[in-house]
């Protein structure tokens, strides 16, 4: 980590730390502070846009766990969020269980599915493993919307809203805390896996996994494990997602989504913590202002039919292909830059 | 009896389709290495521009096929240039990812230059049914794939005999040594993306004659996949061989499997075979097993 000049670490704990200075502690507490104060201040529309950020960051970081530190590709994320969704919601809805053990549940449901699908990845990658992925998306979904004994087909399910210990969380801002504070561990989490023993395992699979099976790494344990975590938060993200919403169908949960997150985690930056929640943010304030902007250019210029329902997803396309072409470390490398010069100001070194 | 025979039949015949749209995704790949995931977005647009041409501009048949074969060879020039080009030497991920985007991007331009959901082209084949035995078979299904199996014979020979069929075989095999002859590699990949884009025209050309214009065509693209995980990334043979395997497995295990699970099995056959082949043999079966190095 670049440290302001004068900062040195004298011992281990302080080279490991991630709030080193007084300065980074001071910055944590003030937009924890922001954060959980926000209810008072933001009207409920701004709330609920927080709250989807919320769950879809838990989710990008499960997918940036899988792909950007691990380096196996998936594109069938929203089908794995959606078995956390469902699980969720049948448990709570159908068999009465307390919220918390169905997202628990939802989330080892979602990581086992995803690991029968990550058999695959053992002897395959790259395109291959993308199109199993992709067969995992439809198969799942196909399922879900059949399978309309248990989750309701495809009319849906209502889901009960998410209570821990007699506090029910309905309104937005009740269920902003609920979301925020899962969302903040989960990073936190994050943070650190990647700085452990199955952190660096995944980093060497991704670099390369034939010399990471040479040194000894257990691949056929990492890559798995990488499913599991992966698809576990997108189950959590799910389950989520489920209790916020309160009502399920499989609409939410298309293809299209899919490469929505892994847009989210290229304009992030791949194989950073703060990558997903710069994506995420990115992409859901995008659709925010095409939601908002597109009705309004239609009306102005008499533009045909088709403009509102295209133009959503021409910019993501757009988007998604220029940063890759120009920025392929993402708005997170940018942030470092930033970062960095803003260390060193106003000397330029 | 008489069912079996009309599911094969169809099956068999659509499979044809699914093949010419897999073998643009194998040239491709072949080629440049790149997995082009943008498959049914092709399909979809072309025949979506065949639809501005044919009805909305009311040209003639012949001119209008003429101007969507000059499309796609447009949109894959376009797509090779500005989109891949700049890509060249990234990583796997990145080349795959970024025709993700092309997909978002293509089928956010259909609605929006074409808002409806359904169209049907005119009709391009004779419509009388045809008696093969006991089955009855649409004209359509027989001339898509007499018109699929012409583009194979076409393509090989072209592979076989023409210069630049020959140095698009070499860089298939070897880049490297291609480059070091003196063969412009770039030239290389722009051709097969034009020839990749103009398959998925002529395929989605016959789908849409077959089954009319929806969103649907997309995962026409989808099943070509499926074609080329069976039949190996890297065969050209393998997808000819696996096109009519995944559309018999499409139309007779829909039409026999659909009353004991739920409908829309059908839809689902192909990837649940994708499953079934990563599981036994992921590399297909001509496919080449890759070999690595550290």
């Amino acid at each position: 980590m670049d440290l302001p000049a004068g900062t040195r670490n004298y011992t281990y704990a302080q080279d490991m730390a991630i709030f080193r200075t007084k300065t980074h502690w001071a910055m944590l507490i003030a937009l924890l502070v922001i954060l959980f104060t926000a209810p008072l201040y933001w009207g409920n529309y701004w709330l609920g846009v927080a709250n989807l950020i919320g769950i879809t960051i838990i989710a990008a970081t499960g997918l940036n766990i899988l792909t950007g530190y691990c380096g196996q590709l998936s594109i069938g994320h929203a089908g794995f969020i959606a078995v956390g969704a469902y699980t969720s919601a049948v448990l709570t809805n159908r068999l009465d269980l307390p919220f918390l053990v169905g997202l628990i549940c939802a989330g080892l449901t979602a990581g086992l599915i995803g690991m029968i699908f990550g058999i695959p990845s053992l002897r395959v990658k790259g395109f291959y493993l993308a199109i199993s992925t992709i067969a995992a998306q439809f198969i799942i979904i196909w399922v879900i919307s059949h399978w309309s004994g248990v989750t309701g087909g495809y009319t849906g399910i209502s889901v009960p809203p998410a209570s821990i210990g007699g506090i029910t969380f309905i309104s937005q801002s009740s269920q902003f805390y609920l979301i925020m504070v899962i969302t903040a561990v989960v990073i936190f989490l994050a943070k650190n896996l990647a700085r452990t023993r199955a952190g660096r395992a995944f980093v060497a699979i991704r670099d390369n996994d034939l010399a990471a099976e040479v040194m000894g790494i257990n691949l056929f344990r990492y890559k798995l494990l990488a499913f599991f975590i992966g698809c576990f938060l997108a189950g959590i993200a799910g389950s989520l997602l489920a209790h916020w919403v309160g009502f399920m169908s499989v609409e939410h949960f298309s293809i299209a989504d899919s490469i929505l997150y892994i847009g989210m985690i290229i304009i992030g930056g791949l194989g950073t913590t703060v990558g997903p929640i710069f994506g995420v943010i990115f992409i859901r304030l995008l659709q925010q202002g095409i939601t908002f902007i597109a009705p309004l250019l239609e009306g102005t210029f008499d533009l045909p039919a088709g403009f509102t329902t295209g133009i959503g997803p021409m910019v993501f396309g757009l988007a998604i292909i220029l940063f890759l072409i120009l920025e392929p470390r993402g708005l997170a490398h940018r942030w470092q830059l930033f970062k960095a010069s803003y260390r060193l100001w106003p000397f330029s070194y | 009896m008489a069912e079996l025979l009309q599911f094969v039949l169809t099956g068999v015949t659509v499979g044809m389709v699914y093949a010419l749209i897999a073998l643009g995704f194998v040239l491709v790949w072949k080629s440049s290495g790149v997995a082009n995931l943008a498959l049914g977005q092709l399909v979809l647009i072309s025949s979506w521009f065949s639809y501005g041409m044919l009805v909305q501009a009311g040209l003639p048949l012949w001119l209008g096929f003429i101007l969507v074969i000059i499309f796609a060879l447009i949109l894959g020039w376009v797509i090779e240039r500005f989109i891949l080009r700049p890509l060249i030497a990234q990583p796997i991920l990145s080349l795959i990812t970024v025709t993700l985007g092309m997909a978002f991007f293509i089928e956010g331009a259909v609605s929006f230059i074409w808002p409806k959901s359904v169209a049907a082209l005119p009709r391009l084949f004779p419509q009388d049914p045809i008696r093969i035995g006991t089955a009855v078979v649409s004209q359509e299904y027989l001339w898509a794939a007499a018109i699929s199996l012409l583009l194979f014979g076409l393509l090989s020979v072209y592979f076989k005999y023409h210069k630049m069929g020959i140095a698009m075989r070499a860089t298939a095999d070897d880049q490297m040594a291609v480059q070091a002859c003196g063969i412009p590699v770039t030239k290389i990949f722009s051709r097969s993306w034009m020839l990749a884009c103009v398959l998925a025209a002529v395929g989605g050309v016959l789908m849409s004659s077959i089954g009319g214009i929806t969103f649907g065509l997309v995962h026409t693209g989808l099943k070509a996949f499926s074609v080329v995980i069976l039949g190996g990334l890297d065969s050209f043979l393998g997808a000819i061989i696996a096109g009519p395997i995944i559309g018999l497995a499409e139309t007779v295990g829909g039409g026999y499997l659909t009353p004991l699970t739920w409908p829309g099995v059908r839809e689902v056959i192909p990837f649940i075979i994708i499953i079934i082949v990563m599981f036994l043999k992921p590399y297909g079966l001509f496919g080449e097993r890759r070999i690595e190095r550290i």
